[in-house]
């Protein structure tokens, strides 16, 4: 008899249980995030921001649904592998690459681990071999492309310089997106009568000698999305600035430095489309190797009147008018 | 358990560069720097013939073999020319920047769409589909195995017991009418084409070649030169190879704990200090043995 009663009470308490497990409400969706950002330097920090506030916007906040582990691998190249390997293995949601070492070694790594990958501002994501010729993604990985608007950006560079002849670029002879930008710089050029002329460095240490050689040769000066001449763009400016060289911007972090313009694109907005793809993905509305990556086709103009100031340049009136945003004071680097 | 695996597979490619520098270092006493441009040469070179639609498998020896040339030519210049051992080997490096960059066609040549030892039709039929991320690991303990033997085997050769020599006793070597100048060429060979074979199985497990993967590298070779050769000094059943191996499986491990618990850029610090760690530990047992004798 007792035996029985047990058997009745256990089997409704098991029952309840059981009922009362499918009754639960559905706990909100925790996702955790692998950040990789390549160096420390504006452009990258403004992309990052930007992903955070575009996944913000989709729903995905950090400190709500959203554990975010961010590494920066500081240039480092072995950095850069073991940061990838632990993300991997820490089995995250998503892995964000910021600029292309970080965005080829994550892919590597997620390839075992079938993790997607997301990446953002890679110059050129088909010669990184992460998407193929037509721009469809060669695996789970996908994001968006900051390829420079070269051809606005020596449209600007003769309206404001109208008899300058040599543009002076500087590069790291190991970023592979600034190969490509120059050879892009070296076809457009003669379109508009000026001459590249290059200077390549292996490490920071060869800037001010690089700068010092291409300051006596060149009219102007420009920069590319190349991390180590961006990292120390203060260096170049005090140079450039005491030879009354004008230097020539990418972004907008650099025009609030002291560049004299820039036809850029905004990091901060092409961070928050890759935002926006990531929350796709996350949620599991679409899969990464579905998404072909994304550009930013529109260049915004900046400018600095006080770097202009300090070279004795009048910018012409309808490009401050038509200009994105205008700095009228140099900041110091943060 | 991936954690792990990444370990080993990361601590045998780089077992086989130590295995270079342990010639240089310790069987040679010559501080090497021609390793920072002899790891990414083999990189270099397998990336230019792995892009051209060699097969994979052949990259080996001629990444080895290049590695080798490298060698002979900081051996050149530090026998023929007598310019002291540190800066032949620097020579060596930065010509080795420029020629690689050659080599290779550009600084970021990426692998992901081709066949590598890791990743080819052979393999996929060879391994069953459960033991597909395994087989990583499988390769590269076999390629590290392999070349520990066949060095191993080398070493008790007349020519291996010459290069011992060459380092200890340099007038043994010329006693024995052999030339000193040419048996450290030889050394200096081996150990730069086994750092290039290194970095071709590791360019070929990163997928990528990217110029600046060897900063560094002779800093790793010696780190775990230095913890191998420690720890198990007194184990006389282990040889030197298999301890330097070890030793560079246990530096990796380190440097993996070190980056899920610390930032990044206090990486190389955490480096240094258990760098000091271990060489104050084997200074240690060096004094004790003194006094007790």
């Amino acid at each position: 008899m007792k035996t029985k009663t047990t058997a009745k009470v256990l089997g409704a308490a098991l029952l309840t249980m059981a009922l009362a497990g499918t009754t639960t409400v559905y706990a909100e969706e925790q996702y955790t995030i692998g950040i990789e950002q390549f160096a420390e330097h504006g452009s990258l920090d403004n992309c990052r921001e930007g992903f955070l506030e575009g996944l913000k916007e989709e729903g995905i906040e950090e400190g709500k649904n959203l554990t975010v582990d961010y590494k920066n691998a500081a240039a480092d190249m072995g950095t850069c592998g073991q940061i990838s390997d632990s993300f991997a293995s820490d089995k995250v949601d998503l892995m964000v690459g910021i600029a292309t070492p970080s965005a080829q070694s994550l892919y590597n790594a997620a390839m075992d681990a079938e993790i997607p990958v997301i990446y953002t501002a890679v110059t050129d994501p088909v010669a990184a071999e992460l998407a193929d010729e037509e721009g469809n993604p060669v695996g789970e990985i996908t994001g968006t492309s900051d390829k420079l608007p070269v051809k606005q950006q020596l449209e600007m560079i003769r309206q404001m310089l109208p008899e300058a002849e040599t543009i002076g670029i500087m590069y790291t002879t190991s970023e592979a997106n600034s190969e490509s930008a120059i050879k892009e710089y070296e076809a457009l050029a003669g379109d508009y009568d000026f001459k590249i002329e290059t200077a390549g460095i292996t490490t920071t240490a060869d800037i001010p000698l690089a700068a010092q050689t291409l300051i006596e040769k060149v009219d102007c000066m420009t920069n590319l999305t190349d991390n180590t001449v961006v990292s120390s763009l203060p260096t170049i400016l005090e140079m450039a600035n005491e030879a009354g060289i004008p230097v020539f911007g990418s972004e907008i972090e650099q025009v609030k430095l002291g560049c004299l313009a820039a036809e850029g694109l905004d990091y901060i907005e092409l961070g928050k489309q890759t935002g926006k793809m990531a929350a796709q993905v996350l949620k599991g509305e679409k899969k990464a190797s579905e998404l072909s990556f994304e550009t930013i086709e529109e260049a915004a103009l900046y400018v600095n009147t006080a770097a202009a100031e300090n070279l004795g340049i009048e910018i012409p009136e309808e490009m401050t008018a038509s200009a994105a945003e205008v700095f009228e004071e140099i900041t110091e680097a943060e | 358990m991936d954690f792990f695996i990444t370990i080993i597979e990361q601590g045998l490619i780089y077992g086989i560069l130590a295995l270079g520098v342990y010639i240089t270092y310790k069987i040679l006493d010559f501080p090497d720097l021609t390793t920072d441009g002899s790891f990414p040469l083999g990189a270099a070179v397998t990336a230019a013939l792995i892009t051209r639609g060699v097969n994979p498998y052949l990259t080996l020896p001629i990444a080895f073999a290049a590695g080798a040339l490298a060698g002979v030519c900081t051996g050149l210049i530090h026998v023929k020319g007598r310019v002291r051992d540190l800066l032949s080997g620097i020579i060596m490096m930065t010509a080795l920047w420029t020629i690689n960059l050659r080599i290779a066609g550009t600084s970021n040549v990426p692998l992901f769409s081709k066949e590598t030892i890791f990743k080819n039709d052979f393999l996929a039929g060879l391994f069953p589909d459960a033991m597909g991320s395994y087989s990583t690991l499988i390769v590269i303990v076999i390629l590290a195995l392999l070349t520990k033997v066949v060095l191993d085997f080398y070493m008790k050769s007349k020519s291996g017991f010459l290069l011992r020599a060459v380092g200890d006793n340099e007038k043994l070597v010329t006693a024995l009418a052999k030339d000193q100048g040419n048996v450290k060429i030889l050394g200096l060979a081996i150990a730069n084409g086994l750092v290039a074979l290194s970095g071709c199985i590791f360019c070929q497990e990163e997928r990528v070649f990217e110029i600046s993967m060897g900063t560094g590298a002779v800093v790793i070779g010696l780190a775990s030169v230095i913890i191998g050769t420690s720890l198990f000094r007194n184990l006389t059943f282990m040889k030197a190879t298999t301890s330097v191996v070890i030793g560079s499986v246990l530096y990796k491990a380190c440097t993996a704990v070190a980056m899920k618990n610390f930032e990044p850029q206090d990486m190389k610090l955490i480096t240094a200090v258990l760098f000091l760690i271990v060489l104050l530990i084997s200074m240690e047992r060096k004094k004790k043995v003194k006094i007790n004798a």
